[in-house]
């Protein structure tokens, strides 16, 4: 294949590698804090591993593959197994983040609205998250197994002019209801603050990788 | 009401006709208040599922203003979404004042100004040539990426439709000015418009 996901790991660190034609394009870190090279990463232990694996010089055990990617619009839901989850861009939107680490099976959901929709509309928190549980067990997860992580709900406005705005809180409150009642475990979860989010879900360790977006700090949960 | 799924060619070219419009006034506000020319795009109006809106804007991180806008019965008539892409934005804030450096607090407020400007001016237009009065709302600011800053507004459209208009034109200027504009019309204003249009 010439795009490759992959997921690095070691004693330290781990981190998601986007690669495209066997060279590595785009990199999630978890040292990306302490690391000294910051975003220009050149060389280390864990980029080395990646590339031996992308080359086929060693085989490196700490080195697993991921089948594709998907990304969940604005008020929609995707699902798959062994794939890295994308919700990008979310202001007073939530990512919220289903998972069955045992079969590989998970799901994002991204939220926009809170409270419940008549009409199944996948854009209101409790349809969506309803929805994508069932469309998960049906895929063959299951139910005592799944876990959930979310974040997003921010409030972006510095100043603000318009009440109804506020969403995000009422967004989150919405989210962590509705996982509750479903007795659904909230393993992590990131909301609130005035920055907004990408939210990236690795099925090979159930991390929940969220990068903000004018600041540039990335959170592994 | 109009119908968001299918409209007419000629009801896009009503929508383009009032996006010119307006942008035309609001890029000779520009012009005047950065002593600059200003160009605009022909505005390219989209009909698009709000799932895909992400794809319609650009990457970056932009200084987003958002302006509601209403009609004198005080109905919802949508809102203006002014995204200025962030170095565009240090350089307005900066010629306006002379200053390389300016406190956060001064660009904020410069920016809504600008903001405020320019909806005025797009307000003015639809009046004139249409008569149809818009107000604006003060204000709201944030600097984000386009769709973390637009999805409450769209949260708020989406209640009633999975569809959004949006209309979207770019200004600039010699100085590396880059500033985009889109009108995001409730349905009560879209009918409005496409009522007095079509007595022309």
């Amino acid at each position: 294949m010439s795009s490759d996901i992959l997921f690095v790991s070691n004693g330290s660190g781990k981190a998601i590698f986007l690669t495209g034609r066997d060279v590595l394009v785009k990199s999630f870190c978890s040292l990306s804090d302490t690391c000294s090279s910051r975003d220009s990463c050149r060389s280390c232990s864990l980029i080395n591993a990646a590339k031996n694996h992308l080359t086929g010089t060693k085989s490196e055990s700490n080195v697993k593959e991921l089948d594709g990617e998907l990304s969940a619009g604005i008020g929609e839901y995707k699902i798959g197994r062994n794939v890295l989850l994308k919700g990008m861009g979310l202001g007073s939107c939530i990512g919220v983040i289903l998972s069955d680490v045992s079969t590989g099976i998970c799901g994002i959901a991204h939220v926009l609205l809170p409270g419940a929709s008549e009409k199944g509309e996948t854009k209101y928190a409790e349809t969506a998250i309803e929805k994508m549980f069932e469309d998960m067990v049906k895929m063959g997860a299951r139910k005592s197994r799944i876990t959930a992580k979310f974040a997003g709900g921010a409030q972006v406005f510095k100043h603000m002019n318009l009440d109804m705005l506020k969403i995000g809180d009422r967004n989150a409150i919405s989210v962590e209801e509705t996982l509750v009642k479903k007795n659904i475990p909230i393993l992590a979860k990131d909301v609130g603050g005035d920055v907004g989010r990408n939210v990236i879900f690795n099925p090979a360790d159930g991390s929940m990788i969220v990068k903000y977006t004018t600041k540039g700090d990335v959170l592994w949960l | 009401m109009t119908n968001l799924d299918n409209l007419t060619d000629v009801e896009m070219d009503v929508l383009k006709e009032l996006g010119s419009i307006g942008t035309g006034h609001a890029a000779t506000s520009l012009s005047q208040l950065l002593n600059k020319d200003v160009y605009f795009s022909v505005p390219e109006v989209k009909v698009g599922e709000i799932k895909n809106l992400s794809s319609e804007f650009i990457g970056e991180v932009v200084a987003g203003v958002i302006i509601a806008l209403q009609d004198l019965e005080q109905k919802k008539s949508g809102y203006l979404y002014i995204m200025f892409p962030e170095k565009s934005a240090k350089k307005i804030a900066g010629d306006l004042f002379g200053m390389d450096e300016l406190d956060e607090e001064m660009y904020a407020s410069t920016i809504m100004e600008v903001g405020n400007i320019l909806s005025s001016s797009f307000c003015d237009a639809s009046a004139d040539f249409m008569n149809i009065i818009l107000l604006p709302s003060p204000p709201s600011f944030a600097v984000d990426v386009p769709t973390a800053v637009i999805d409450s507004v769209v949260s708020q459209m989406a209640k009633n439709s999975n569809h959004i208009i949006l209309f979207e034109t770019a200004l600039s200027s010699d100085a590396d000015i880059e500033i985009y504009l889109a009108l995001l019309p409730e349905s009560c204003l879209l009918d409005d418009m496409m009522k007095i249009l079509g007595q022309l």
